[in-house]
């Protein structure tokens, strides 16, 4: 539960951290206009011997820069000058052991059993928290620096206020963890089903067709998404069609599942899937994942979801020394009165 | 004389070698996943080179980087955005068994694969 709790408030603000760790690469001065996703792609592939292009991940802030997937690794690039920052190739790093740890406790399959289980511990162990809170109500820390009182005080003051999102965070992490059984009875209950997004196969282009650029394709799919913000463009030689992510800003839960698929010759949509056009089965798994994360509210849940995760070692640790100070006093009560003086 | 003829037979039977030109399809479960992802390959064998492409099914095909066919040994990879996908296989009987190792720009993972030829 400890590593949960350690993990979980690494990762509330992932995206933050893995900035911070590569500011090099990830912070921009903006300056006059964007340039075009094809511009940026040409810049990115000019600089690492003519890589293909794989996927684009736009920028969302004119003061981030852009990503161009490539198959040797991740070019960032500052949208404004073109300028190539640098590249990240693949491998693990810390954020994604911590990842790692969180899910599957980096251990793959038992691991995985181990974390999925501790979501159901640790929900236990909020619930006797609580019922052994209740008859003394005991809220304010009163014991002096050192004393068994004071990781008392702790324990009890830390664990009635964080008790309610530690309990929604293991609620919920046991329905992500338990998905596939869950899952089929959610549904069953909203009766609804999956949404399933099938795409055809692309026929082939007729001689001599070109292509479209990825910022024709992305004017296509922001025409049929209209207010939406696209954050991933992936390429038609990967994957076949032009398929591009965008971020509903308006939509709390699911809101970057908006996806468009474009034949790369024709433009005509091969498939077409809007966030707001969820099941009633798909948005409740959607709504508990946002919760489980913090990003329903924004930035003011994700605080509550890191502060919560962060009192989860506060709680092992204030235990840990009350059963330390607790085996110390019966220690000192179960000896004779002549040791307990020192007279040997 | 012995060795001449030894040396023809197996340059022959190295000729004879299945060709692995064509439709393959298996899957793959990351280790600690909860799932199985599917594959589809649609392999092109042009002496020790493979070509072709690769995804979880016919509607989603991305090429095949680096393929090489040493012997009974195959390695090859494809990116699918993110992730790249890094095979290392071996063709025993009518199947392609190995490994997996799946590498993002914060992760690596593996699994074990195995593709049989598809009709």
């Amino acid at each position: 539960m400890v590593i949960l709790g350690v993990t979980g408030s690494i990762m509330e603000f992932e995206p933050e951290l893995d900035r911070l760790l590569h500011p090099e690469l990830s912070y921009i001065t903006p300056e006059g206009r964007a340039l075009s996703l094809s511009e940026i792609g040409d810049a990115a592939s000019r600089r690492f011997s003519g890589e293909p292009v794989v996927a684009y991940l736009p920028s969302l802030s004119p003061n981030l820069s852009s990503q161009v997937v490539l198959p040797s690794g991740i070019a960032f690039v500052n949208q404004h000058t073109g300028e190539v920052l640098g590249m990240r190739t693949r491998g693990p790093t810390f954020l994604g052991y911590m990842r790692e740890l969180h899910v599957r406790l980096a251990g793959g399959s038992f691991g995985r059993k181990i974390m999925k289980l501790s979501g159901i511990a640790m929900f236990l162990s909020v619930a006797s928290g609580l019922y052994l809170w209740w008859p003394i109500k005991q809220v304010r820390v009163r014991g002096k620096w050192g004393t068994r009182r004071l990781w008392f005080d702790l324990h009890n003051a830390v664990g009635i206020v964080s008790v309610l999102p530690l309990a929604i965070l293991a609620a919920t992490g046991t329905v992500i963890g338990f998905e596939d059984q869950l899952g089929p009875l959610i549904y069953k209950l909203t009766r609804s089903s999956p949404i399933h997004v099938t795409r055809s196969v692309p026929p082939e282009p007729a001689p001599g067709a070109i292509a479209m650029t990825p910022d024709e394709a992305v004017a296509i799919a922001r025409a049929h998404m209209p207010g939406a913000i696209p954050y991933r463009v992936q390429m038609p030689k990967y994957g076949g069609l032009y398929v591009i992510a965008l971020l509903n800003p308006t939509e709390r839960i699911a809101g970057d599942e908006n996806v468009v698929a474009l034949d790369p010759y024709d433009g005509h949509v091969v498939s077409l899937s809007r966030s707001s056009e969820l099941s009633r089965g798909d948005r409740i798994l959607a709504a508990n994942e946002a919760i489980h994360t913090g990003s329903i509210l924004g930035m003011p849940s994700r605080i509550v979801v890191w502060l919560a995760s962060t009192m989860v070692v506060v709680q092992a640790w204030s235990g840990l020394f009350m059963w330390r100070s607790g085996n110390r006093a019966k220690l000192a009560a179960s000896r004779p009165v002549e040791t307990r003086r020192g007279v040997s | 004389m012995k060795k001449a003829i030894a040396v023809v037979l197996l340059l022959a039977m190295h000729a004879m070698a299945v060709d692995l030109s064509g439709k393959w399809s298996g899957s793959f479960k990351a280790d600690g996943a909860d799932h199985d992802v599917p594959q589809l390959f649609i392999f092109k064998q042009v002496g020790n080179k493979l070509t072709g492409s690769g995804g979880p099914d016919q509607s989603e095909q991305y090429p095949i980087e680096d393929g090489q066919i040493d012997g009974d040994r195959v390695k090859f990879a494809i990116t699918t955005g993110e992730w790249r996908f890094t095979y290392s296989l071996r063709a025993i009987d009518a199947n392609l068994t190995g490994d997996l190792e799946l590498k993002s720009v914060d992760n690596r993972r593996t699994a074990k694969v195995n593709l049989r030829r598809a009709q």
